[in-house]
């Protein structure tokens, strides 16, 4: 590899940049399948969570290699430093972390479903990557991403004028986000009567932990 | 003006070198003043409390910190029995990587010229410029969380429980307060940030150009998100017994210690940058003396964090969440507007503080009804727990 | 994507020095576990049970409002980077933006949601209980005739003790 770079000191060559960047995109896309299938296969839910990170860190080195710098940050300071953070405060503190249970599925015939929607989405993606350009965005509205000028700058421009109104609409989402998490919190205990069936299942189960945990 | 004018002849042998031994340098730095800052820390914390620090390993004592490290290595690791093997390992990875990291978008001086090469006193000056330490501070959460988690203590966990949640809420007043150095610089690079900065001592450094408050508010989030005395709950002796790394010996035990004190550097570095100027003061023989200028003024920092330690008691936990939801982020929300509007014209500034104003009592009000909900709340819980007997009133 | 090359190298550095430093600490330290060491410690004490498992609702909802403020700081960088150019339609724009997020915070504040007060504190503000009266609070003191032998009391009152109080109500202090 010095050889190789001793040999052309001047301007760096096409072939070295394409070279870069495939090599970027094969460790991030390592990255995504491992962590996602981490995800899957994992029985402890805290490992899951922290595979989803090495799929989310995946995503952002694929977002760099498209020079989409900032959205590489937000996905990482965002997704791994806000959401998973979340998750984990769930997962960790209200005591599911020690085994998953598998008491049974929440919607019948779960599996097949995910089956045929992987499916075709996978579909999907193959047409649509085939069918003009819109899976690498040079069709893109918003114009092009390359070219002089920083990503958020560009970015910046793109969302406090064109786009404003979606802008202005996230911050209505985020009430949403917040009244429903008041909500979900504050709701007032029920009697063992009032409770679902899955509930109820749960009920047993956390006794069930309790009972083992004194022995 | 982005990036580091290193890459622009692209990659060969020399700018490899170059790379190598800036990575290496900068490594150096963290490793060296860590070293120092325990040592400057114990002398100093010991002559303010008047008594005698460390005295004995090397003159003066210089070498103790030095002397504790080689100990370390020779104390026994062992994993708890009920520790989650793989990720107990992993935390301390975690914890010191982000630590190290932030470093890099450190600038330290003006650029250099190495055999023919032009490279800045920084490591990186990536596009996401001050967001790669946003990045940090949030990946530094997992080192804390996942250590007190995999140990399998109950003291650990609760540690682990307190010190992401807080660091978590400071981190928002990290990104609100530097959002107003990024509104009044137009630029999030640090080598933006610290140019716009130059020439003229003190008048154009952004703690007057942002009116103080952010710099304070910075300074208390900053002191809380590294989990530094009087914010220190993870590690409450009295009342968890230990902390997040409890459960952690020898070398485990000093790569959380190292990334504590690496991250205390890094702030002090950054507190520097962001609001004090950087390299930025008097001249001297020309601009040569950026770094020296730069290092004076971590000094001073880095002493006015041991003199708060030594100094303030410990906050209540009740007390931190409350500083920092309720005081802080509205606090730095309302200074952003206020800076920003005073960065288009003198009545949009008035006007933005304006309307801090009743958004602040609107904010008071509110707390008052949620203390009367809480207040409720509590009353009907006590009256639930024990139905025939005393109430809450009583 | 070259600028990103020396915060790899630092990465590999910062990791090599933590892989080294286990390693080294494996030949230089001694290995002699035992049971007392590798349990869990608890000031001395044997633990009687697991880790709890359970902690109050209160952390979720600073993780989730977290969520929420960090949304708006990632939002405000972009903002902040070109706000030269927007000028005073920036302003307004960021100041529509931030007035409805604090809006929903204050919601928030106001219902107690990020209260962590000690009970007492809380309690102490706690709203007049009205079904307090005078009988209900003075303690009755028995008259000389209704004590057995001039010395020990008779039941102060025949009418038998409420049994069930309603919820919120204060009780007797009989």
């Amino acid at each position: 590899m010095i050889a190789a770079l001793l040999a052309t000191p001047q301007p760096m060559s096409v072939h070295l940049a394409h070279a870069s960047a495939w090599a970027v995109f094969a460790v991030g896309a390592v990255l995504i399948l491992s962590g996602a299938l981490g995800v899957v296969l994992l029985r402890n839910p805290v490992h899951c969570a922290l595979m989803l990170v090495i799929t989310l860190f995946g995503i952002a080195l694929e977002f760099i290699d498209q020079s989409a710098d900032f959205l590489a940050a937000v996905q990482i300071i965002v997704y791994a430093g806000a959401v998973v953070i979340l998750f984990l405060f769930v997962i960790m503190f209200l005591g599911v972390d020690r085994r998953e249970r598998f008491m049974r599925e929440p919607f019948r015939g779960q599996k097949p479903l995910a089956v045929i929607l992987g499916l075709i989405t996978l579909a999907e993606i193959l047409v649509l990557s085939r069918v003009g350009n819109w899976s690498t965005g040079q069709h893109g509205v918003a114009g092009d991403l390359n070219g002089p000028g920083e990503n958020i700058q560009k970015l910046g421009q793109s969302i406090y004028t064109r786009y404003l109104l979606p802008f202005e609409m996230t911050s209505a989402l985020l009430v949403i986000a917040v009244v429903a998490t008041v909500v979900l919190a504050r709701q007032q205990s029920r009697a063992p009567s009032e409770l679902t069936k899955d509930e109820q299942a749960g009920v047993a189960a956390a006794a069930a932990d309790k009972a083992e945990a004194k022995r | 003006m982005t990036g580091d004018p290193l890459f622009a002849h692209g990659l060969n042998l020399a700018v490899w070198i170059i790379l190598v031994v800036k990575v290496i340098a900068v490594f150096a730095i963290v490793m060296v003043s860590v070293l120092f800052m325990v040592m400057y820390e114990r002398w100093a914390v010991a002559w303010l409390g008047v008594r005698h620090g460390p005295n004995r390993a090397g003159p003066r004592g210089s070498l103790q910190s030095l002397a504790d490290g080689v100990k370390l290595f020779f104390k026994e690791a062992f994993t708890p029995a009920r520790a989650d093997k793989v990720i107990y390992k992993a935390a301390p990875y975690i914890a010191l990587a982000p630590a190290i990291l932030a470093m890099s978008i450190v600038p330290f001086g003006g650029t250099i010229t190495v055999a023919g090469h032009t490279t800045r006193l920084q490591l990186v000056d990536p596009p996401w410029g001050i967001l790669f330490f946003l990045m940090c501070s949030g990946v530094a959460v997992y080192g804390i969380m996942l250590a007190g988690w995999s140990s399998g203590a109950k003291y650990s966990l609760l540690a682990s429980v307190r010190a992401s949640a807080q660091m978590v809420s400071y981190e928002a007043v990290l990104g609100l307060t530097i959002a107003t150095v990024v509104v009044v610089t137009g630029s999030v690079h640090t080598s933006a940030i610290v140019a716009a900065q130059h020439g003229g001592f003190l008048w154009h450094w952004n703690i007057i150009h942002t009116a103080l408050i952010p710099f304070a508010l910075y300074s208390i989030a900053a002191t809380a998100e590294i989990t530094r005395a009087p914010f220190d709950l993870v590690e409450a002796e009295e009342e968890i017994s230990g902390g997040f790394n409890m459960e952690y010996s020898s070398i485990g035990f000093a790569l959380f210690y190292l990334a504590e004190y690496a991250n205390l550097v890094v702030q002090a570095a950054l507190i520097t940058t962001l609001w004090l100027g950087g390299p930025d003061g008097p001249r001297i023989a020309g601009n040569s003396v950026g770094p020296l200028w730069f290092f004076i003024k971590v000094m001073v920092l880095l002493y006015i964090f041991i003199w708060i330690r030594a100094t303030l008691p410990r906050v209540r936990y009740d007390q931190l969440m409350e500083l920092g939801w309720k005081r802080l982020i509205p606090a730095s929300l309302a200074m952003l507007m206020i800076v920003a509007g005073f960065q288009v014209g003198r009545w949009w500034g008035l006007a933005a503080f304006g309307g801090s104003l009743l958004g602040f009592a609107l904010l008071l009000r509110a707390i008052d009804v949620g203390q009367d909900a809480s207040a409720m709340e509590v009353q009907i819980s006590a009256d639930a727990e024990i139905p025939s007997g005393r109430g809450a009133s009583s | 994507m070259d600028q990103y090359l020396p915060i790899v190298l630092l990465l590999v550095v910062a990791l090599a020095f933590a892989a080294g430093s286990f390693a080294a600490s494996k030949l230089l330290g001694p290995s002699r576990p035992t049971g007392a060491k590798t349990g869990p410690y608890e000031s001395g004490i044997v633990p009687q049970a697991p880790v709890a498992a359970r902690f109050p609702v209160r952390f979720f909802l600073v993780a989730m409002i977290f969520i929420i403020f960090d949304i708006e700081v990632i939002f405000l960088y972009p903002w902040a980077v070109i706000y030269h150019q927007l000028n005073t339609f920036g302003l307004a724009e960021m100041a529509a933006f931030a007035l409805v997020v604090f809006v929903s915070f204050a919601y928030l504040v106001s219902n107690g949601a990020l209260d962590w007060g000690p009970v007492k504190k809380l309690a102490r503000k706690a709203p007049v209980n009205l079904t307090r009266t005078t009988t209900s609070t003075v303690r009755r003191v028995p008259r000389p005739d209704q004590l057995i032998d001039g010395m020990s009391p008779r039941p102060v009152d025949s009418e038998p003790e409420p049994t069930a109080e309603p919820v919120g109500a204060g009780a007797p202090e009989a």
